[in-house]
């Protein structure tokens, strides 16, 4: 696969990502051990996919790796 | 007749005092997160107490490199359980001071078998702590994520979200104190995760429930044990 279709598919992981980070109501809060031990809401969590900070690469991968194990059917329906 | 009930009481008294480890915990609580932490590891510091361990409790300030590593070095717990930040070569503790790192003093684990409820520190911490001595490191490779029910008002006994991503945490400790092997203390862990995540993925109980579930499973994922997974305190 060429650096630009790697390119391509991250963007498309992004987009995935952000789409459902969009759908989480503003009242869930998350704490990624970071080291302030704020919790994020959505928005923040939102700001940092945007920015592609580590916290934001973190949450691609495991929002990812959950999309991946729910079409694996890892999960009970 | 006699004669034997002394004999079988004195071995029951030498097994039962070889079974009686020395447990470490490191429990600061200096913001919200690690007040979570602190308040969900109170019971394991009670069980340790109760399963006749010798347990030393550092907490709060005392939860500091100074005094952590050097209770470390001169009671050399069998059983260490580290709450606080983290990254893949440290663990921190009260005031986000750096107390193991991995270029600092990985060998100071030695002979030990440690859980790190911190993020990211079995990412590189936990290996080289192994190739220093450790019996085990037990802990994430990457983020610890805690999610918190925005009507509990940031307290922990009350959260219904935060007890979903913590109990599995202390159903690992609980069963390192009773004396489990590494292996099926993780495992154990890693399933209750999983029924929390299928749960959360279910539930109609509260609204949100499903967003937290990718999160969970995250902690799924990056749970790990290094070195021997037939370890244990007993």
């Amino acid at each position: 696969m060429s650096k630009n279709e790697n390119k391509e598919i991250d963007e498309i992981k992004k987009e995935i990502v952000l789409e459902r980070l969009r759908q989480i109501p503003p009242n869930v809060k998350l704490s990624f051990g970071s080291k302030s031990g704020e919790f994020m809401s959505s928005d923040k969590l939102i700001e940092e996919v945007e920015r592609n900070t580590k916290i934001g690469k973190k949450i691609i991968d495991l929002q990812m790796a959950y999309l991946k194990a729910f079409k694996k059917g890892s999960f009970m329906a | 007749m006699i004669c034997k009930w002394l004999i079988l009481k004195h071995s029951k008294r030498v097994h039962s005092w070889l079974k009686m480890a020395c447990v470490l915990f490191s429990r600061p609580a200096d913001d919200v997160t690690l007040n979570y932490l602190y308040y969900y590891s109170k019971s394991l510091v009670r069980l340790s107490n109760s399963q006749g361990h010798k347990t030393i409790n550092k907490e709060l300030n005392e939860a500091n490199m100074s005094l952590v590593t050097s209770l470390i070095i001169k009671q050399k717990p069998n059983l260490i359980m580290f709450n606080g930040h983290g990254s893949p070569n440290e663990i921190c503790g009260h005031n986000q001071e750096i107390i193991i790192s991995s270029k600092i003093n990985p060998a100071i684990l030695k002979d030990t078998i440690t859980y790190a409820l911190s993020c990211s520190s079995a990412a590189v911490l936990g290996p080289d702590a192994v190739k220093n001595g450790a019996i085990s490191f037990i802990g994430y490779e990457t983020d610890f994520v805690l999610g918190k029910d925005p009507d509990s008002e940031a307290s922990p006994k009350h959260d219904k979200v935060a007890r979903l991503f913590l109990e599995p945490s202390n159903e690992l400790f609980s069963s390192l104190l009773k004396g489990k092997k590494v292996g099926d203390a993780v495992e154990k862990a890693k399933e209750d995760m999983l029924n929390n995540v299928n749960y959360l993925n279910t539930t109609k109980s509260f609204p949100t429930a499903i967003y937290y579930a990718p999160f969970l499973f995250g902690n799924y994922l990056g749970l790990v044990a290094h070195g021997d997974n037939e370890a244990s305190i007993n």
